[in-house]
C-alpha cells in the first residue's frame, strides 16, 4: 500500500462546448498523505473546483487515474463507489444554496446517516446528530430551526457536520470560508483545523485566498488554466516561489500592514480561454519573462528541488528562482 | 482652511419592516477632505452600504428612513434639496461603483452607449461629443476604444469593472463612492483595478469613500480609516493610527482574525459570537457581548467618543478616565 491516501495521476477533464474542447483540468498529478492538507489555489476558471469534483467522481474524468488508499476509484462500480463516498466528502462554498431550505438542521445532519443506513435505530441516530452538533459547535437548541434562520457561519457548520456524519476520512473543501466575514471565517478555519487533528482528516482545500491557504495547508498546488504550474510545501512556496505566475499571485495579495516588504508585480492582461488551448506555456501571453521557447512548447512539470515542482521554461534551471 | 468635500453629521437611518425596526445607522459623523480616501470597514450588516446609499439619497423609502442628520457635499445640504436637484448631483458631483460588475451594467446596451449616457445627461455636449468623450474614458481605464460597440457579456469581470469605473468617472465627480469594488475579482485582476483607481484618483483630484471588509485593500489605497460596527463608527483615524495604535477591541479583533501571510504558524483569534441583532440593539455598547475587555459599564451605557489625537478617536469605555489603556493584542 502506498504512503499516500490519495494519488492523482494525469487527471484530465474536458468539456464539450460549441466552440470546441474546454480543457478544465489538463494532465494534473499530485498526491496527499493521510492527515495532511493540500491547498489548491488559482483564479476563477482555472479548474480547481472541477478538479475537486472529478476526484470525488461527482464529475467523470476524461482521462487519468485516481488512487484512494491504493485503489483506482475510477474503475469502481456504482455501488462500490457509493460505499466509498462514506469516507470521501465535500464541503461547498455557498452555505446559502447547499442546504435544503425545507429541512430542519437536525434533519439535514441526519439525512446521510439515514440514507447510508449507518445507524438504523431512530433514537441512537438522533443522539449521533446531537453529538455532531456539539462537535462543530452548533448549539443544541438550533436543532429544529431552518437554514434561512441562521447566519452564514452557522450554516457552514451544518455543512461540516453533514460531511462528518459518516465514516469520513477525506474532505474536499471547496472555498469553505469565502462567503463569510473575516471574524466568522477565523472561527470556521479554527474549527476545521481542530477537527482535522481530532479525527485525523485529510483535506483538499480549494481556495483563491492565498493568505487562508498559507495558514491552513501543508502543501500548496497552484493551478493556471487547467494546468498545475507549481507545487511545494507551503513555507517553501511562499518563501521561494519559482513560477512567474505564482510570484505575481503572491505579490498581488493586499496585505493588512503598513510595512510592506514585497513589491507588487502587476500582470498584464487576463486569463485566456481554456477552449482548445495551444501546446505552449498557457501563461506565456501574460508573463513578464516570456521567451521564444515559451510560445512554442509546453514546459514540463518537474521537480526542481526536493518536493518543489514547477512548470516553467525560464526558471526551472535557476534553483533560487532569481532571474535578472 | 481645509477643503471639505463630504461632511456627514449625526446621521441616523432605520428600516421599518413588518418584523420590527432595524437601526442600520445610529448617529455617525464623517469628514472627507479633498483628494483623500476614507476606508469604511466593517462586517456584513454593519451599515456601510446604507451609509453610502444615503449620500446618493438612494435609500429605498419605504422601508428606509433617514431620521436625522446632515449630509453636506461640496457645500450643498443634500437632505434639504429637491429630488430634481439631486438628480443633477448624482453622477456629476458624486458617483458610485458597485461590488458586482456582472449585474451593474445593462446587458442589452453596448458599453460605449452606457458611458455616453452619463455624459450627455450632465454635460452640454452633442451626441457625437458624448461619444468621443466616452471613447476617451474607455481608453483612460485601459480598454481600447475600438471595443465601444461591444456588449457587457463580451468583457471579463475585471474589464466590466473598468467600464463601470469609466462611467463613474465620466463627469469627473468630486467624490467617488466605491462599494467593495474588487471583492468579486481575482487577486491579480484586483491588483490591476486598485492600481488604476489610485492612479485616476490622483489624476482627477477626487476624493474617495472606499467601502470594504478587506484590511489589506485599506492598507493599499486609503489615507484614513473608519471602522463601523452595528451602525456606529467605533474607531476612526489615519492609516497609521488604526494599524499601529489600534484602540478599539473590535478593530483589534478584526486584525487578529486575518491569517498572517508572513507568519503561517500564527494562531487565528476569532471574535467570538455574532454581531448583535439589529432589530434589538443592546442599551450599552453594541460590541460588549463579544468583547474580552468588557466592563460593567459597557452593559448599560453607550460609550462616547474619546480622542487620542486630532484625527484618531474610539468609542470605548476602556479609555474613559484612562486614555493610556493598552489592548493586549488578544494574548490572554
Amino acid at each position: 500500500m502506498s504512503e499516500f491516501l490519495l494519488e492523482v495521476k494525469n487527471l484530465k477533464k474536458y468539456f464539450d462546448t460549441p466552440k470546441g474542447k474546454l480543457h478544465a483540468v489538463d494532465d494534473v498529478s499530485f498526491s496527499i498523505k493521510e492527515g495532511k492538507t493540500l491547498g489548491l489555489v488559482g483564479e476563477s476558471g482555472c479548474g480547481k473546483s472541477t478538479a475537486g469534483r472529478v476526484i470525488l467522481r461527482l464529475l467523470e474524468a476524461t482521462n487519468g487515474e485516481i488512487f484512494y488508499k491504493g485503489k483506482n476509484i475510477r474503475e469502481l462500480k456504482k455501488n462500490k463507489m457509493r460505499e466509498l463516498r462514506k469516507e470521501m466528502q465535500i464541503i461547498f462554498q455557498d452555505p446559502f444554496s447547499s442546504l435544503d431550505p425545507r429541512m430542519t438542521v437536525s434533519e439535514i445532519i441526519e439525512e446521510p446517516i439515514k440514507l447510508n443506513k449507518i445507524i438504523n435505530d431512530k433514537e441512537k441516530r438522533f443522539e449521533r446528530v446531537l453529538e455532531l452538533m456539539d462537535l462543530v459547535g452548533l448549539s443544541r437548541r438550533l436543532m429544529n430551526t431552518y437554514p434561512h434562520e441562521l447566519d452564514g457561519g452557522r450554516r457552514q457548520r451544518i455543512g461540516i457536520a453533514r460531511a462528518l456524519s459518516l465514516d469520513t476520512k477525506f474532505i474536499v473543501c471547496d472555498e469553505p470560508v469565502s462567503a463569510l466575514d473575516v471574524s466568522i471565517q477565523a472561527q470556521i478555519l479554527n474549527l476545521m483545523k481542530e477537527l482535522q487533528q481530532k479525527l485525523g482528516l485529510t483535506y483538499i482545500f480549494i481556495t483563491h485566498d492565498l493568505s487562508v491557504v498559507n495558514h491552513f495547508s501543508d502543501d500548496i498546488a497552484v493551478m493556471y488554466l487547467g494546468k498545475l504550474i507549481e507545487k511545494a510545501p507551503a513555507e517553501e512556496l511562499f518563501s521561494n516561489p519559482i513560477h512567474p505566475y505564482t510570484k505575481a499571485l503572491l505579490s498581488a495579495i493586499p496585505r493588512p500592514t503598513l510595512d510592506r516588504k514585497v513589491d507588487k508585480i502587476i500582470l498584464k492582461g487576463e486569463i485566456t480561454s481554456p477552449i482548445n488551448p495551444k501546446d505552449n506555456c498557457r501563461f506565456a501571453n501574460r508573463c513578464n519573462y516570456v521567451q521564444d521557447i515559451c510560445k512554442q512548447t509546453e514546459p514540463e512539470f518537474k521537480e526542481i528541488s526536493p518536493g518543489h515542482f514547477s512548470a516553467c521554461h525560464v526558471f526551472s534551471d535557476h534553483l533560487s528562482g532569481e532571474f535578472e | 482652511m481645509r477643503n471639505k468635500v463630504l461632511e456627514i453629521k449625526n446621521l441616523k437611518i432605520r428600516y421599518v419592516t413588518d418584523d420590527g425596526i432595524v437601526e442600520a445607522v445610529n448617529g455617525i459623523d464623517m469628514l472627507i477632505e479633498k483628494g483623500r480616501t476614507l476606508g469604511l470597514v466593517g462586517e456584513t450588516g454593519a451599515g456601510k452600504t446604507t451609509t453610502a446609499m444615503s449620500i446618493l439619497r438612494l435609500i429605498p423609502d419605504p422601508p428606509g428612513e433617514i431620521i436625522s442628520g446632515d449630509i453636506i457635499l461640496d457645500n450643498i445640504k443634500l437632505l434639504e434639496i429637491s429630488e430634481n436637484e439631486m438628480e443633477t448631483i448624482r453622477g456629476r458631483l458624486v458617483s458610485m461603483i458597485f461590488q458586482d460588475p456582472m449585474t451593474a451594467l445593462n446587458p442589452s446596451i453596448c458599453v460605449g452607449e452606457q458611458i455616453s449616457e452619463a455624459i450627455s445627461i450632465h454635460q452640454d455636449v452633442t451626441k457625437e461629443g458624448a461619444k468621443e468623450k466616452a471613447r476617451e474614458m474607455l481608453e483612460i481605464v485601459g480598454i481600447p476604444g475600438s471595443r465601444m460597440e461591444e456588449y457587457p457579456h463580451q468583457f471579463s469581470g475585471g474589464m466590466k469593472q473598468r467600464v463601470i469605473i469609466a462611467i463613474a468617472l465620466s463627469c469627473s465627480p468630486k467624490l467617488l463612492i466605491a462599494d467593495e469594488p474588487t471583492t468579486a475579482l481575482d487577486v491579480t485582476i484586483q491588483a490591476q483595478v486598485l492600481e488604476l483607481m489610485k492612479e485616476l484618483k490622483e489624476k482627477l483630484e477626487m476624493s474617495m469613500l472606499m467601502i470594504t471588509h478587506d484590511l489589506g485593500v485599506v492598507a493599499e489605497v486609503c489615507d484614513d480609516v473608519a471602522i463601523m460596527y452595528a451602525g456606529r463608527i467605533v474607531e476612526q483615524g489615519n492609516l497609521e493610527e488604526i494599524f499601529k495604535y489600534t484602540k478599539h477591541p473590535y478593530t483589534e479583533g478584526l486584525f487578529n482574525s486575518i491569517p498572517n501571510i508572513d507568519d503561517r504558524k500564527a494562531e487565528l483569534i476569532p471574535i467570538r459570537g455574532l454581531m448583535s441583532d439589529p432589530y434589538n440593539l443592546p442599551d450599552g455598547c453594541s460590541f460588549c457581548d463579544r468583547c474580552d475587555y468588557a466592563l460593567d459599564i459597557c452593559q448599560t451605557e453607550k460609550p462616547k467618543k474619546i480622542y487620542f489625537s486630532g484625527t484618531h478617536f474610539s468609542e470605548c469605555h476602556l479609555y474613559s478616565g484612562n486614555s493610556d489603556f493598552q489592548l493586549n493584542c488578544g494574548k490572554k
